[in-house]
């Protein structure tokens, strides 16, 4: 075997190799990148939109919250001015969950037409909030406050 | 040194280069509003607090967008518990006073506060040349699709949303958006919808 | 006063970084020692400035001067003393600050601990720690000073990030990972130096950063395994890792320097893949400076990101500079690093790190690419999408077990060409122990191939590591007659580096170990309780007692006490908890943990009744998980042992091809 033929397979060998990664990556990347969407541009996709990992934001409806405590079961619906979407989690709520709080969810939109959270994020501005009368939990939680711990 | 090979392999940098530079010009968590080139929802809000001089609104009286035809509207939502609002409070306010007279209605939305709060933080803040209105229970902000404050909407005359600003805006990002929407309104063969930039969902809304 | 001496300091020192990075090139061409050590002056004194800046903002730190805008960013009167202290490095500013000092501390020390060295190296590689010096000096004086003057002075401060006070190990993640970062700029400015003084074909810039390569190296494995902890131990989901770009952020590099650990090895011993380590050098410090550049500037959405500004233009430069600078002399450079060994066997210890490079240069591709794509995906087709945690496990899995099952060849395989007899002897107890680790997985019910897998490839690369410590101390009882324990001692002090290799092989084990078990059999169920109300989760009985409430200094918490049962009798008692931060709008949860060897029982106060009378809590049973925080622990000392001073560096085994098996085992 000359320097040059082992050369030119070593370089045919590392083309074949990067290929096959460039592939693979993309394979993985297709089936696996999560859309950021709002309800309308959700509810514009239709069934092309179903069943594929998005992360849907929007604000709580206010009213439209269904909180099962017992079977730890959240159901309301996400709007974002002009269309609205169902949406259904298992788990409780973050504390900030609220009528009116911009949330975003991760989950997939079912042929249902709900859609089917695994994780929901509380929307906030990452900014002080002076707590208003009534809202330190001192105040809010009185009766747990007074027994302090074991 | 093989200059030719060093050229070669420094050049190839380029791409990558550029691709950080656009992306810095990108904000990462800004969602796109779903409202530039739609009509604008309706709202008739009280106001809470009367704003300066020629700009003034008494407090109490209702605010209906629909009486604002033939104005630009620029709309700026924000709460006294929001740290970016005391960033572009100055520069909204002083902006808003260049333009009395004008056809500009500059207007406050309090976002998931109390008024009285509101306005001890106008009070705190130096004063407020136009007039806020309180929203109780978030409904207009919902129905504009608010993700948080600050946010400004920069309504045309025909009553339509061109722009949206997430967080503070600036004095020069104001004017801008301000004088060409009334540029657009005073050159009668406009096209309905607005000027450019952040207004791709233009041709696509409308449907629902 | 303190705000103007912290600034005036780093003002000077920016002079003086620049007038060495000057004043040295200007020595090498005019052969002026006297200059040269003038140069090398810069370097301490730059040391010295930007130690007394860094002093000077912990001062004004702990005496709560708010007159600096850093302090009045982060500081409070009511935040304890110790967490004062650490907020040096809990925002942009200070963060940078911090990182200044240990580049400085670092530049001085390479440069000392060198200064006597004949050549033009250590002068380019001075100058290159200077410039890099005084990029950081240009972020502190620009769009990242926290030495900004208030006024009127506020009496108080909002204090720091409340997710820097919930836990200890936010004091020790940011500064083992600048430690590590950081000190990657060392090899690679010897690297620079080699290049630039025409070195470049010896070994000496890989034998001179050495040392530096394996402390930053251990210093990046402890800190993200320290982060890894530290999300485990404070955000309530149960996990450790999630694919966020700030994670992959320090784990790219990460990678790259693994495989440069190894594949120097190459080099040393055998004089192959000189151009491919060189790249590996300067890729790694690019990738350093690209993950900065990532996390600081807001170029990419995450949940840790630092909040923006101009800076991320500034780093863009500084990116952009480094790279076509990098390239420009590594291919200018690529005639004289011409490959002086050949592959002599596919099955030898060569082939071994060959197929180890190629995996681990892989894998940061893969996690590169996830992590920019959103990036790409925006550019080329205008939508906002994330890359999820699926593509990278997916992705990964498979990467990391054929890494274990290599890790498990490799210390087995002899230089050049393996002999079969020989090899069989030393493959055997790992296949023995990797048999007996697979059996218990699938009766334990492990199911999964790659789980499976995983478990066979970490008991078979255990059992080989492992041997290598018995067969290397059974020669040394043998040939001097020591107790096996002195042995084993002797043969580690005299072969640090090959052996800290090896324990570092042991503890990366542990951690897939837990990695593997924890992903394949945790158990979680998240449940509503009345006072009293039990509930059982993989065979653990946790009863609710009580709900509770109490003022702290800097907080409110709400918590919920739990016992862990074992038939009537308390095991333990764990409390997960809510705190309130009065500058926070959430609260922020906090988990709390039991460890055993076998496992935690890991609780999360998820929701709570105003007046107690329910609470809605989350358990899960993690199996294995603190074999990972063990593990990392084991690696380090790993690294500890391998960095080291002192003991021989061995040559490049060219001169002798005769039996360096034989020659490795009996050092």
């Amino acid at each position: 075997m000359t320097m040059k033929r082992s050369k030119w397979g070593a370089l045919a060998a590392v083309g074949v190799l990067v290929m096959a990664f460039g592939w693979l990556i993309y394979g993985g990347l297709d089936s696996n990148v999560v859309y950021f969407l709002t309800p309308k541009e959700l509810a514009a996709k239709g069934v092309e939109g179903m069943d594929k990992p998005v992360r849907l934001g929007g604000q709580v409806k206010p009213g439209s919250v269904v909180w099962d405590e017992k079977a730890l079961d959240l159901r309301f619906t996400v709007t974002d001015g002009t269309s609205e979407i169902a949406v259904h989690s298992k788990g409780a709520p973050p504390q900030m969950f609220k009528d009116g709080q911009g949330v975003v969810i991760e989950g997939r939109y079912g042929k249902d037409s709900v859609f089917k959270s695994t994780s929901l994020m509380v929307k906030h501005s990452n900014e002080y909030k002076a707590p208003e009368k009534g809202e330190r939990p001192s105040e809010m939680y009185k009766s747990l406050m007074k027994s302090s711990g074991s | 040194m093989n200059w030719k090979r060093a050229t070669i392999a420094a050049a190839s940098a380029a791409p990558v280069i550029g691709l950080f530079a656009w992306g810095l010009t990108r904000d990462p968590n800004n969602i796109p509003s779903p409202l530039p080139g739609r009509a604008a929802p309706q709202f008739a809000l009280q106001v809470f607090a009367p704003g300066q001089a020629a700009l003034s609104r008494p407090v109490g009286d209702t605010v209906r967008l629909a009486d604002l035809r033939g104005k630009v509207v620029v709309l700026n939502f924000w709460a006294s518990w929001c740290l970016a609002c005391r960033d572009e409070h100055a520069a909204l306010s002083d902006v808003a006073a260049t333009y009395a007279g004008q056809p500009v209605q500059f207007l406050g939305v309090l976002y998931n506060d109390v008024p009285d709060k509101g306005s001890a933080w106008i009070a705190e803040m130096g004063g407020q040349t136009y007039p806020s209105v309180d929203d109780p229970g978030a409904r207009t902000a919902i129905d504009y699709g608010l993700y948080g404050v600050p946010e400004t909407f920069f309504l045309d005359a025909t009553g339509r949303v061109a722009y949206k600003h997430t967080g503070p805006v600036t004095p020069a990002v104001v004017r801008f958006k301000v004088d060409s929407l009334m540029a657009a309104a005073a050159a009668p063969a406009a096209p309905a919808g607005a000027p450019s930039g952040d207004t791709a969902a233009a041709s696509k809304g409308g449907a629902r | 006063m303190t705000r103007l001496l912290a600034y005036n300091a780093i003002i000077v020192a920016t002079a003086i970084s620049l007038l060495g990075a000057v004043l040295l090139p200007v020595a090498i061409r005019r052969g002026r020692r006297d200059w040269l050590t003038l140069g090398y002056a810069a370097v301490y004194t730059n040391f010295v400035l930007v130690t007394v800046a860094t002093l000077a903002l912990v001062w004004g730190l702990v005496t709560h001067d708010f007159s600096i805008s850093y302090v009045a960013q982060v500081g409070s009167r009511a935040t304890p003393l110790f967490f004062t202290v650490i907020s040096l490095w809990g925002a942009l500013e200070g963060s940078i600050v911090f990182w200044a000092w240990v580049l400085a501390l670092y530049g001085a020390a390479a440069v000392y601990f060198n200064r006597g060295r004949e050549g033009h190296l250590v002068p380019y590689a001075a100058v290159t720690l200077l410039l890099v010096s005084l990029f950081f000096h240009v972020l502190l004086l620009g769009p990242a000073n926290p030495f900004q003057p208030v006024f009127p002075v506020p009496f108080d401060g909002p204090g720091p990030n409340p997710l820097l006070q919930n836990h200890i190990l936010m004091a020790v993640h940011p500064p083992l990972l600048y430690l590590g970062y950081v000190g990657f700029t060392v090899p690679f400015a010897f690297a620079v130096g080699a290049m630039l003084s025409g070195e470049v074909a010896s070994d000496d810039w890989i034998r001179l950063g050495r040392r530096w390569t394996v402390a930053s190296w251990g210093f990046l494995t402890a800190a993200i395994v320290a982060g890894m902890w530290w999300s485990y131990e404070v955000l309530g989901w149960g996990g450790y890792w999630a694919w966020d770009p700030v994670e992959n952020a320090s784990f790219i590099p990460w990678l790259t320097a693994t495989a440069y650990l190894h594949s120097v090895m190459v080099q040393e011993r055998r004089g192959m893949l000189k151009l491919w380590n060189l790249n590996l050098m300067v890729g790694t410090f690019v990738l350093t400076i690209l993950g900065t550049f990532l996390t600081r500037s807001g170029i990419i959405s995450s949940v840790h990101a630092f909040t923006t500004g101009t800076i991320g233009y500034y780093f863009l430069a500084f990116i952009g500079i480094v790279l076509v600078a990098a390239l420009f002399m590594v291919a200018g450079n690529s005639d004289r690093l011409a490959s002086e060994g050949r592959l002599d066997a596919p099955l030898s210890r060569e082939t071994a790190f060959l197929v180890q490079n190629l995996l681990f240069t892989a894998f940061m591709f893969t996690v590169l690419i996830g992590t920019l794509f959103p990036l790409v995906a925006e550019a080329a087709r205008g939508v906002k999408v994330s890359v999820g945690e699926p593509f990278f496990n997916k992705m990964s899995l498979p990467l990391m077990v054929a890494l274990l099952f290599l890790m498990g060849v490799g210390p087995a395989l002899p230089w050049r060409k393996a002999a079969g007899e020989e090899l069989k002897g030393r493959l055997l107890p790992g296949i023995v122990l990797g048999v007996l680790f697979a059996i218990g997985v699938v009766a334990a019910g492990g199911r999964g191939a790659y789980s499976v897998l995983a478990f066979l490839f970490a008991g078979f690369a255990l059992g080989t590591n492992l041997q290598e410590f018995v067969r290397g101390a059974n020669a040394r009882v043998k040939a001097h007659g020591e107790s096996f324990v002195m042995a084993l001692v002797r043969l580690v002090a005299a072969n640090r580096r090959r052996y800290g290799g090896y324990t570092a092989h042991i503890g990366v084990i542990m951690v897939a170990v837990g990695i593997a078990a924890s992903s394949t059999f945790k158990t979680e169920q998240e449940a509503t309780l009345t006072p009293g109300q039990t509930m059982t989760v993989a065979g653990h009985t946790l009863r609710f007692k009580n709900a509770w409430g109490r003022q702290e200094k800097q907080r409110e918490v709400i918590g919920a006490t739990m016992e862990w049962m074992d038939g009537d009798r308390v095991r333990a008692q764990i409390e997960p908890r809510m705190n309130y931060y009065p500058t926070q709008q959430e609260p922020v949860p906090t988990p709390d943990v039991r460890s055993t060897l076998r496992g935690d029982i890991y609780l999360s106060l998820m929701a709570f009744k105003a007046d107690g009378s329910n609470v809605t809590v989350k358990v899960i049973w993690e199996p294995l998980v603190p074999w990972i925080w063990i593990g990392g622990m084991v690696v380090c000392l790993g690294a500890i042992v391998g960095a080291w001073p002192g003991g021989r560096e061995r040559g490049r085994a060219v001169a002798t091809p005769a039996a360096p098996a034989l020659a490795e085992g009996q050092p």
